[in-house]
């Protein structure tokens, strides 16, 4: 049985811009890295080095321009058949706690749009909620209200639980804590590697900080002018000075 | 000398779910040429709190206490009164950058138009102020940068822009809400070495509103931590650091990174329904029957307020 | 300055006082529009509003106009802003080659001019009351296809969108379940607003003679009042009350658009 979860290879992203002369502007320049399963390997750089980029590749939300990636030791084909199977399997999070919830929903209607997507007999819907709610430290009162009546940390654990009903494996985390308070960005990291520990998850964690970046990953990557250059955990220490 | 100071100050709001209590009893004193900053979660009352000097709060707020600035009670002011005030005298530095600058006006324009509302200023001579203020502000191109746009500039750019904007008037109180939130280190950085400069360069007060306590410990003389509407503790930056009263305190500060980002238990509480007693009490480690039914009046102990009934 | 609940309120009451009108106008009208009594009459306790050249009474007619205009007006805008909503949705969300296509047709139909071209189907075609509310409603699309589909741009590329797909719902739930909620606060004054110039375009076919006869509109009583000598005899209780009503009714529908415009629930932070 592969250990390694997460396969990236010389994945690369460039961009036509223009209209007349067709510029090109190369994001990702030939990535390659290797996540193994219950592991969290992170991503670091300067803001608009392409991390959000990458991330979106990874989770199969955008195409690569070239390159390929493979998921429990298989390529991930667009496929229909093939792609709803893993589909599921890798989730993906945003920066922005309120912009990852659609607006117009209360909380048990996006909640509850998961359980009808997955197929949730009625008669289970409230145990599950209750359920799901429980895991990621929130209370039933929270059900009837709006993303904007809420704060960031709730909104971040209302789109977690979202994104755990499908049982998924692997997880791209693209700066969840950035946005929230301090003492919010501690519980819900903390939240996070308890989750890794109890499902087994693999995660995605890109960030531009270093202290998080030190407390959640095993190992870690530095996207420098489109390139990745990879460091081990015993060098993470290291990256204070690099970052 | 007390430049600003406030006195019991209550602020509520109407909203359709009932009356939210946002600041609760908030009572503080700026000293000239002194740095409060007022730390707290989001929701915890501290923008009310700007917003409330500058007397911008929305129509469904109620006001109750003083707010006084050179001996004035800002909350009784005319409104023509308080726009001599504003910018002038108290000047409040927002949030987000990229959107309190109006794209379809030059920097130059932005700039300059303060000096010459206020001071009467003929446009060249404020110009060149604005020049001057952008090189002390670290522009290496100050002439490009007048003639420019928002759109053309970097998010870095526009939060010095921002903070140039702010102060170009000389205003004795700057009022800086979370002047460094969403910004990556080396911006926040950036950022809190121009505000420590622009504060020198006028002897002014600073309040420096936020919730990362890292810019606060850097910036700050004095410092007040806000829950739930109310000051918990507040007293000298350095001693607050050292040995934090306050449960809540010592909950913030081992929540940070260095500390492990140990979380603090449960969630701040409805500002529609407080809890009884003291607002904390749900949270604490150290809860006590009586804190659940009475709210612990304010002691001072080493020089610091605290609001806890293990202090008392 | 009258607070904005106000506005809002007086616009609905209007609207619905006109909707009430218009249902019940059988019971509400004095008499049968198509009654003939004594013909140019002046306003008299027995008419009100007197009496036009052929003896209907104007009051009567007045009220069953009301009628004629709320359904070109409703029918044509709904036609309009349903067409305009698809159009738009389809063309934001997939872009490439369907916007592509779609906004090539847009910019076709906006080069079309209205009215002249309304007046030659009218020329042309039996003069029918469906037929003019069916050109309004294929002509009036344009500008709201336009303005769901810059929403539904910009509405795409946020996060919860990302999260959907990425969730694995199909496209047609996330147009239907995520988008189109949110264009809502759109759609529906324009929505409104078309209503007022479908309205107002009825009323100028049906000035210009245009009109459909066999139904009685304000637009056409207008028409009845300049052509047979309302105008020139100074008779204001017929040329008048019509032209009132018009204007009145496109502001109520104006009010009622601007109140649906979004207020944030309050953030409770």
């Amino acid at each position: 049985m592969c250990a390694v979860q997460l396969e990236i290879r010389n994945i690369s992203k460039t961009y036509e811009t223009g209209l007349f002369s067709k510029k090109r502007k190369s994001i990702l320049k030939d990535i390659s890295f290797r996540v193994e399963k219950g592991q969290t390997f992170g991503i670091v750089g300067e803001s608009g080095t392409g991390k959000t980029t990458l991330g979106k590749i990874i989770a199969a939300i955008e195409k690569p321009t070239s390159g390929e990636i493979f998921f429990r030791g298989n390529p991930l084909k667009r496929k229909k058949e093939e792609f709803t199977t893993f589909r599921r399997k890798i989730q993906m999070m945003f920066q922005d706690p309120e912009g990852s919830l659609n607006p117009k929903k209360t909380i048990q209607r996006s909640l509850v749009e998961v359980l009808d997507l997955i197929k949730i007999p009625r008669e289970k819907r409230t145990a599950v909620i209750q359920d799901i709610l429980r895991t990621v430290g929130l209370s039933e009162e929270i059900l009837v209200r709006y993303p904007n009546q809420i704060s960031g940390g709730q909104n971040q654990r209302v789109t977690l639980a979202r994104i755990l009903l499908l049982k998924p494996e692997l997880i791209i985390l693209d700066e969840p804590t950035s946005a929230l308070d301090t003492s919010v960005k501690a519980q819900i990291l903390n939240l996070l590697k308890q989750l890794q520990q109890e499902r087994n998850l693999t995660y995605v964690y890109i960030s531009h900080d270093r202290d998080v970046i030190r407390f959640m990953c095993h190992d870690i990557g530095t996207i420098i002018n489109g390139r990745l250059s990879s460091m081990s955990s015993s060098t993470v220490e290291g990256i204070s000075q690099r970052v | 000398m007390t430049l600003l100071e406030i006195k019991n100050l209550k602020v509520t709001f109407e909203s359709s779910l009932g009356k939210v209590k946002a600041v609760e009893d908030i009572s503080f004193k700026l000293m000239a040429g002194e740095t409060l900053a007022l730390v707290g979660e989001t929701g915890s009352g501290k923008s009310t709190i700007a917003h409330s000097i500058m007397n911008i709060l929305p129509p469904n707020a109620a006001v109750k206490g003083k707010i006084l600035f050179r001996n004035q009670d800002l909350l009784q002011m005319s409104e023509k009164e308080l726009s001599q005030i504003r910018g002038k005298e108290i000047s409040l530095i927002m949030q987000n950058p990229a959107l309190a600058l109006n794209p379809v006006f030059s920097i130059g324009h932005q700039m300059t138009e303060p000096l010459v509302i206020h001071e009467s200023l003929k446009k060249s001579k404020a110009i060149l102020q604005a020049q001057d203020l952008l090189k002390r502000l670290h522009f290496k191109g100050p002439g490009v940068a007048i003639k420019s746009y928002p759109f053309e500039m970097s998010g870095g750019m526009k939060q010095r822009i921002l903070i140039g904007i702010s102060v170009i008037l000389n205003p004795k109180v700057i009022i800086a809400d979370e002047p460094t939130k969403g910004l990556d280190s080396r911006l926040k950085t950036m950022v809190l070495e121009e505000l420590k400069l622009v504060k020198e360069m006028e002897h002014s007060s600073m309040l420096f509103i936020s919730h990362d306590l890292h810019p606060a410990r850097e910036i700050s003389d004095q410092i007040a931590v806000l829950y739930a509407g109310e000051i918990l503790e507040s007293g000298l930056t350095v001693d607050f650091f050292k040995e934090p009263l306050h449960p809540y305190s010592k909950g913030l500060l081992e929540s940070l990174p260095e500390k492990g980002f140990k979380p603090i238990p449960g969630t701040p509480p409805s500002m529609i329904h407080p809890p009884e007693g003291c607002k904390f009490h749900p949270r604490c480690p150290y809860k006590k029957e009586i804190c659940t039914r009475k709210m612990p009046d304010k002691v001072t102990i080493k020089g610091r307020d605290v609001k806890c009934v293990l202090y008392n | 300055m009258k607070s904005r609940t106000f506005w809002n309120r007086s616009g609905l009451i209007l609207v619905a006082f006109f909707v009430f009108v218009a249902i019940f106008a059988d019971l509400i009208a004095p008499h049968s529009p198509w009654e003939r009594f004594e013909p140019y009459t002046k306003p008299s306790t027995k008419h009100w509003l007197g009496t036009n050249d052929i003896g209907n009474d104007i009051l009567s007619e007045l009220i069953h106009g009301s009628r004629a205009s709320l359904i070109v007006g409703v029918g044509a805008s709904a036609i309009a802003t349903l067409l305009g909503l698809f159009i738009g949705l389809i063309s934001g969300y997939f872009k490439g080659f369907a916007d592509e296509l779609l906004m090539g047709v847009t910019d076709i139909f906006l080069m079309i001019p209205r009215i002249p071209l309304l007046i030659i189907l009218a020329a042309f075609l039996k003069s029918s009351f469906w037929i003019i509310m069916l050109a309004l409603g294929l002509l009036w699309w344009t500008s709201t296809a336009r303005v769901v589909r810059s929403r539904t741009l910009q509405v795409r590329e946020m996060d919860f969108v990302t999260s959907s797909k990425c969730l694995g719902f199909k496209n047609r739930h996330i147009i239907l379940s995520d988008i189109l909620p949110n264009i809502f606060p759109v759609a529906l004054p324009k929505f409104m607003l078309t209503v007022a110039t479908a309205m107002i375009s009825e009323a100028s076919l049906s000035f210009l003679g245009l009109g459909d006869p066999s139904m009685k509109s304000w637009g056409l009583m207008i028409n009845f009042a300049f052509i047979k000598g309302g105008l020139i005899n100074e008779m204001w209780w017929w040329y008048l009350p019509p032209g009132i009503c018009i204007v009145l009714f496109v502001f109520s529908i104006v009010l009622l658009g601007f109140s649906f415009e979004e207020e944030k629930k309050v953030a409770i932070k």
